[in-house]
């Protein structure tokens, strides 16, 4: 089918944001309205907070989206919105407001999982994407390895038993005094630091499975900081840049080790820590040294977006994977593990 | 009140089965502590005390992780909220079904979570990690006392 054009909306967490993209590839328009200065006077994200401001954006960012891309609400072929996981309050505002603009314009309504919306991200970027592939999705809720056959089926082959990667940063950057968001702070902190001054664990757990532990990591670097102080030589810069590289290179050697066992040639990286600069340096090193093809998102289509959404929603659009008017949203990361195949499972309300 | 030492990550989560072993539907847990002292160690214990064979993570970003156990358990975190927020959530509207409500960095001072409810309070032993912790164990209202008493057996 050529020339859909899919409005995508998302809201599950600090982002309101409205996207209209062709054919699952094309975007023609990507409005994000951060929330992030509000969310830094209270030193994490506040879901109160952010659905008062879903609500007060909404209108505006898909109002944007319509001009940016030089369109009538009536062009558009149907309408996609996350409904799954996020924070409730604001996964409400973008699922309400999708499922009024679809009803009204008497377009289909799709419902999109954020988490496949972050590993599309890639698809909007490369057309040469070779299956199967690794893809790490790493955010501040997720941290996952998934074995990918195609662009919208996958397995999962480990996650975190504890706290995502995105977590870790953001405890320890507001532990350290660096404040929020943890991981760009992080990284600009160890850009002026020096790893291996410091030691913390590289935390592998089995050796052979592909699952992460990020909790110890961040209790090591919370004892460590506190004996530091003790002793009055902290160094915030050079913390860091020992933390950083302590995630880093456990999320690099278990994806390249993943890539390995199930023999794939293709890497994708997905989600907001996938902008971490030195996540991205140290996964291109390994994967030339392993003869390994790697694919990451720019950093706008790492972090929340709708033009992932709306992407998506192509392949469900082609189909016929519509949701039901009566969909509702679900906050829970369970619902991860694997894709629904079919509609009753993705969007009827259980 | 009652004082328990848990030694090791291991010693926490098997403090967490055997709590859960005393658990009923409708029951709520508070679990106070710093960062790292092994809160979300314990929910793990005590949702494999219920035979749940799923992952239990940090809720942190989630807000709220469900474990289809039986009783099904509410696993909350509200390190990233503020007080005033909890009215936003709809947080009561699952604290009132038949489930194990248990929060971890609850919000204490608001009006809007059961005044009745055992509270856990986990902290480090000479502010250091390497080292055990102190687990206090507080029952408020008439359900939870005889749970402590069961506990220290």
């Amino acid at each position: 089918m050529d020339n859909i054009k899919i409005l995508g909306i998302e809201t599950s967490c600090d982002e309101t944001a409205a996207s209209i993209v062709q054919d699952g590839k094309e975007i023609l328009a990507n409005i994000i309205n951060s929330q992030i200065p509000i969310h830094q006077q209270f030193g994490g994200v506040v879901p109160e907070v952010a659905s008062r401001k879903h609500i007060e954006s909404i209108a505006f960012v898909v109002a944007e989206a319509f001009k940016e891309a030089n369109l009538e609400y009536a062009d558009i072929d149907a309408v996609a919105v996350t409904n799954r996981p996020g924070l409730i309050g604001a996964l409400l505002v973008g699922l309400s407001f999708a499922k009024a603009f679809a009803y009204a314009l008497d377009k289909p309504l799709i419902a999109v999982n954020h988490l496949y919306g972050h590993i599309y991200a890639n698809f909007l970027e490369y057309e040469d994407i070779k299956f199967p592939a690794v893809c790490l999705v790493v955010s501040g809720g997720h941290t996952s390895l998934l074995l990918m056959e195609d662009a919208t089926s996958y397995e999962v082959i480990g996650a975190t038993l504890d706290d995502a990667a995105g977590e870790a940063f953001d405890k320890v950057a507001r532990f350290m005094g660096l404040g929020y968001p943890g991981g760009p702070l992080v990284q600009k902190a160890a850009e002026t630091g020096q790893a291996g001054l410091v030691t913390l664990p590289r935390v592998y757990l089995d050796r052979d499975d592909f699952n992460f532990s990020f909790s110890g990591l961040k209790t090591a670097t919370m004892n460590l900081w506190k004996k530091l102080e003790r002793q009055g030589s902290q160094n915030v810069n050079d913390m860091a840049a020992e933390f950083q590289t302590a995630l880093v290179e456990v999320l690099v050697a278990k994806t390249i080790k993943a890539a390995n066992k199930y023999q794939v040639d293709n890497i994708l990286l997905a989600g907001g820590v996938a902008a971490n600069s030195k996540l991205r340096d140290l996964m291109a090193e390994e994967a030339r040294a392993n003869k390994l093809k790697l694919y990451y998102p720019s950093l706008k289509l790492c972090t929340d977006n709708a033009a992932m959404i709306a992407g998506v929603a192509y392949h469900d659009f082609v189909n016929g994977r519509f949701a039901p008017l009566n969909l509702n949203a679900y906050p829970s990361q369970m619902s991860l593990l694997k894709r629904p195949v079919d509609i009753v499972d993705n969007s009827v309300d259980k | 009140m009652l004082e328990l030492i848990a030694d090791t990550a291991s010693s926490m989560h098997n403090l967490g089965k055997k709590l859960a072993s005393l658990l009923k539907a409708r029951d709520v847990l508070y679990l106070d502590g710093d960062l790292g002292v092994g809160k979300t160690t314990l929910v793990q214990g005590i949702a494999q005390g219920l035979n749940y064979e799923g992952l239990v993570t940090s809720p942190t970003f989630t807000i709220m992780n469900i474990y289809p156990t039986n009783p099904e358990i509410y696993h909350y975190d509200f390190y990233r909220l503020e007080i005033e927020d909890l009215d936003d959530l709809g947080l009561t509207d699952y604290v009132e079904q038949d489930g194990i409500t248990i929060i971890e960095w609850p919000k204490l001072d608001s009006d809007l979570l059961p005044e009745d409810a055992l509270i856990v309070t986990i902290s480090l032993l000479d502010d250091d990690y390497d080292r055990a912790r102190k687990v206090v164990f507080t029952a408020v209202g008439e359900r939870y006392q005889p749970l402590l008493e069961e506990l220290k057996d």
